[in-house]
């Protein structure tokens, strides 16, 4: 070993040189790193899921959807949601651009890798928040329309005679399929993102948390 | 200003070369990934060159951010195709010190380097470069006495490799 290391010293002219000019030409070309995809993918994933809940919670889609009947009902819940809504999105994105700026590559390489790590990880949660409030959203509308909408009136007047019960648990089951597809569905895809972008790091992270253990 | 700062930065990374070169070699398989990893290293080293004051010299600082490069961020890019194993490699080498014992056990080593994983290769690396135990620590982020027993017991597992 220490032969081997007299040897590796003295390896010195065996590389190509790069010229003066090349590092002048590499360093204004753009980085492809980690760090790039993971900003690039995280505001996709801000974008997107803002457009969902806008499409969803807009006024025109809702009386469209719900009818007159209800719709300043929907429209009251509506408000408090995008209060919510828009809060939890500030708060996320000032989170992210927080755990964005700590990353460095003049840190340790175990720092750098868990700021990595928790930077995606404030993704995730906002992806979660998402889903969460999602299921909560269409439950409380389901609430308001079996209340208050003359179209589920009769069905729950066969309700309230016994016979309807049967249509009701249907009709629930059903709901709560579809949405556990769409949540299944959703993790899968992180599952798939997240092993292509960070399967690498993950198992290096691993590799040095084991040897501190 | 500017333009002085990056006249500094080419100069001294011509200079100091070396230490990526080898770093590429030991986490790339052939020229093209070789290349491709380089470059990426002289990118980040750039981007982070403002923040490097001197307070030590430039090539421990470049070992930290190009291992890091090299371990976390980087990500091949898609003009890297064929991988040609590196004893097919161009290797240049100055007449004068040519050595053909020490140029072979210099293959061999990274041959049996290129078996272990990206963290015992920056252990390795570092080792190599006569880095000391505080020093390698603090690149990577574990403790000191870990650092030890894992270079331990990687000189054994090459040892292994080596000598089978």
């Amino acid at each position: 070993m220490d032969l081997l290391k007299k040897a590796w010293q003295k390896d010195t002219h065996s590389f190509q040189q790069v010229s003066e000019n090349e590092i002048y030409r590499m360093i204004h070309k753009r980085s492809s790193s980690i760090v790039k995809w993971i900003l690039i993918i995280s505001i996709l994933e801000f974008v997107f899921w803002n457009v969902i809940s806008v499409m969803y919670l807009g006024d025109s889609y809702i009386r469209k959807k719900y009818g007159n009947e209800i719709f300043e009902y929907i429209r009251e819940i509506n408000t408090i949601y995008n209060i919510i809504n828009y809060t939890v999105v500030a708060v996320f994105i000032y989170l992210f651009y927080r755990n964005y700026k700590r990353i460095s590559a003049t840190k340790s390489t175990k720092q750098l890798m868990s700021d990595i790590l928790k930077t995606r990880k404030t993704v995730i949660y906002y992806v979660w928040f998402n889903i969460v409030f999602f299921v909560v959203g269409t439950l409380v509308i389901l609430y308001v329309q079996l209340n208050y909408d003359s179209k589920f009136a009769s069905l729950m007047q066969r309700i309230h005679n016994d016979t309807g019960y049967m249509v009701l648990c249907k009709s629930l089951g059903i709901v709560f399929a579809f949405m556990l597809l769409i949540v299944i569905a959703i993790w899968l895809f992180y599952k798939l993102i997240y092993g292509i972008l960070l399967g690498k790091l993950s198992k290096n992270y691993k590799e040095l948390q084991k040897i501190d253990l | 200003m500017s333009e002085n700062l990056e006249q500094s930065f080419v100069k001294q990374l011509k200079e100091n070369q070396n230490i990526i070169h080898k770093i590429c070699r030991l986490y790339t398989n052939g020229e093209d990934a070789h290349n491709d990893l380089f470059q990426e290293i002289t990118i980040q080293l750039w981007k982070a060159f403002p923040k490097f004051r001197g307070e030590s010299k430039f090539s421990t600082w470049a070992y930290r951010v190009a291992l890091n490069t090299a371990i976390t961020l980087y990500r091949k890019s898609t003009r890297s195709v064929a991988t040609i194993s590196y004893e097919g490699q161009k290797h240049f080498l100055s007449q004068e010190d040519y050595n053909f014992e020490e140029e072979e056990q210099i293959k061999l080593m990274y041959q049996a380097v290129h078996q272990l994983n990206d963290i015992e290769k920056a252990l390795v690396f570092l080792y190599l470069e006569d880095k000391d135990y505080t020093e390698i620590s603090e690149t990577l982020g574990i403790s000191e006495v870990n650092a030890r027993v894992k270079m331990n017991r990687i000189k054994g597992k090459l040892k292994k490799i080596l000598n089978p």
